[in-house]
């Protein structure tokens, strides 16, 4: 922290000592802010004991497991629908970044840069379907899809979805800050739009798609209520669906637990590479 | 010249794939539900004009009554707490120097998760034979039917919540602290104010913008709840934890009375619209 500098250097003088006094009580507050983060990571701990555990072995909270496996991770991906809910999610989640990426970059680059009748009217439009939770629609769009003969169908699941009004706003707020005058400049040297919109836009705003396709990423692979509705066959069901009809008999708990820690790897590998990126948006955009 | 002929259709090429996406998945359906809730919309597609005897249905509704009042207490428990938890670990990460970063990334983990892996886990951590009751068993205590209990089911389910997503708020709430000159509280520091002085007249007041923000964020959140108790409660024990979203999935994907569920969804809409009302109206009297 910088407080020390901004202050007169009489003062600072004489405030040395308490200044050393206030650091020395941050130390509660650390051991505090440990402790809490300790708390909010044990459940993956936990998770992650018991899924290495023998099935129907003793495990935590009675004893610390005798012997560790990863039978049951490596369970999880022979077992029955695994492996096609988990490809399932991956379609689900990565058609959905790829097309909301660039129909939102594209509609965000005219909202930004270009003057067309009813531009700000849309806009207005796309910003208040924010308003609407995604649950007032589920019936009609569930109806919609249905009479499109969508039910069961990975289009049927995932065109629903791609009108997501968060992405184009943020693309148009980033490309609203970059100097027009590129794009005049490149417009007198004769490019076409389409090429304007690949060899400029796409690359200056590499950093928020980047951001955007994490975000979509993440909500897609989390989805729930509409694949639960829309995709009622194993060929599209989703992981997060498919995790819900794991229970009986044939799935102990360290099955279950395994199953839920091996659908956990992508948003953790995302979070790790990407978590100063992740934070850093969320600061400055509101991204949820 | 001839590029100024050219803008238009250009513009308008741009953004029709999203404007398209949006007309049919988002607008059409919103008419929709207005409409199938004035008809007895049926699975089969046949239907009637009803009027607002669906409306009406609702108040002599003795189970979406009882989802109601679940709905809001359920807001009443989840808000505030989430709130605190937010504010009192993006204090702390605020004061705490050591190791700031890591501790950041651990509050924060949970929001890149699914609620059905929350849900998953966190059932087990509450069962009889779960992680806390065997805990409280090495202390002769319990066992707590955290998910069996009437009284305790909200706040269980609420904790989850909380759990799963206060890392979101917490960093729009760092932010907001991180935006307070330094120089302000520094000076209210030479004047003598107390730490609790300074966060009660410098930090609360300058934070209002981003705590507004995130009560209005969580609000919705609380309302939307869905996915966590399909997996944890099924809306048990005895509806104690059925709520406005699970009334409108039972109804229309359970009992297919897809006009009442639409029904269902406008109240929803309805809550949701005016808490981001009573926002708006916050946000342009604090800017004035």
């Amino acid at each position: 922290m910088t407080l020390t500098t901004s202050r007169p250097s009489a003062a600072g003088a004489k405030k040395a000592v308490p200044s050393r006094r206030r650091r020395g009580r941050k130390w509660p507050l650390t051991v505090l802010l440990g402790l809490v983060s300790v708390l909010t990571v044990s459940p993956f701990l936990v998770m992650l004991v018991v899924a290495l555990t023998p099935p129907r072995k003793p495990t935590v909270p009675n004893q610390w497991p005798d012997t560790l496996t990863i039978d049951n991770l490596l369970g999880t991906l022979s077992a029955s629908g695994f492996v096609g809910w988990t490809v399932n999610s991956l379609i689900y989640a990565g058609v959905s970044v790829v097309i909301i990426l660039l129909t939102a970059s594209m509609a965000g680059y005219a909202f930004a840069k270009k003057r067309f009748p009813g531009r700000d009217m849309m806009m207005w439009a796309f910003l208040a379907t924010v308003m609407v939770p995604f649950q007032a629609l589920l019936i009609p769009l569930f109806v919609l899809v249905s009479d499109l003969d969508g039910v069961d169908t990975f289009w049927g699941m995932i065109v629903p979805t791609l009108a997501n009004s968060q992405a184009v706003f943020l693309m148009r707020q980033f490309i609203r800050d970059l100097p027009s005058e590129l794009f005049e400049a490149a417009k007198v040297d004769g490019a076409s739009e389409w090429r304007i919109y690949w060899q400029l836009v796409v690359p200056l705003t590499k950093p928020i798609l980047a951001t955007l396709g994490v975000f979509v990423f993440l909500w897609h692979w989390n989805d729930f209520l509409w694949p639960l509705v829309v995709a009622q066959s194993d060929e599209v069901r989703t992981l997060t669906v498919g995790l819900t009809t794991l229970k009986g008999e044939e799935y102990p708990l360290a099955m279950v637990m395994a199953s839920a820690a091996v659908s956990v790897v992508p948003c953790l590998v995302v979070f790790a590479l990407l978590q100063r990126y992740l934070v850093n948006s969320i600061a400055m955009t509101g991204l949820k | 010249m001839r590029h100024r002929w050219r803008d238009p259709v250009t513009g308008l090429l741009f953004v029709l794939p999203m404007l398209v996406l949006f007309a049919v998945f988002r607008f059409v359906p919103a008419l929709g539900a207005a409409g199938m809730s004035l008809t007895d919309y049926q699975i089969s597609g046949e239907w009637t004009f009803t009027g607002v005897d669906n409306y009406a249905r609702l108040f002599d509704d003795p189970i979406f009554m009882s989802s109601l009042r679940v709905t809001l207490v359920y807001v009443a428990i989840y808000v505030p707490l989430t709130v605190l938890v937010a504010l009192g670990t993006a204090l702390l990460l605020n004061s705490v120097i050591f190791m700031r970063g890591l501790f950041r990334g651990m509050l924060f983990l949970p929001y890149v998760t699914s609620f059905i892996f929350a849900g998953v886990i966190w059932k087990w951590v509450y069962d009889f034979d779960g992680l806390i009751n065997g805990l409280l068993a090495h202390l002769d205590l319990g066992p707590i039917g955290f998910l069996d209990d009437t009284a305790l089911v909200l706040p269980s389910l609420a904790l989850v919540q909380v759990w799963k997503g206060f890392g979101y708020s917490m960093l729009i709430l760092l932010a907001g602290l991180k935006s307070i000159p330094s120089s302000y509280l520094e000076a209210a520091r030479v004047d003598g104010a107390s730490a609790w002085q300074r966060f009660r007249s410098i930090v609360l007041p300058l934070l209002r913008p981003a705590l507004f923000f995130v009560l209005v964020i969580e609000t919705i959140g609380g309302f939307q709840t869905f996915d966590m108790i399909y997996v944890m409660t099924g809306g048990g024990p005895s509806r104690a934890s059925y709520n406005l979203v699970y009334a409108l999935y039972d109804q229309g994907f359970k009992f297919f009375n897809l006009g009442y569920a639409a029904t269902i969804g406008i109240v929803l809409f309805v809550l949701v619209f005016v808490v981001s009302m009573i926002q708006r109206r916050f946000l342009d009297r604090s800017t004035t």
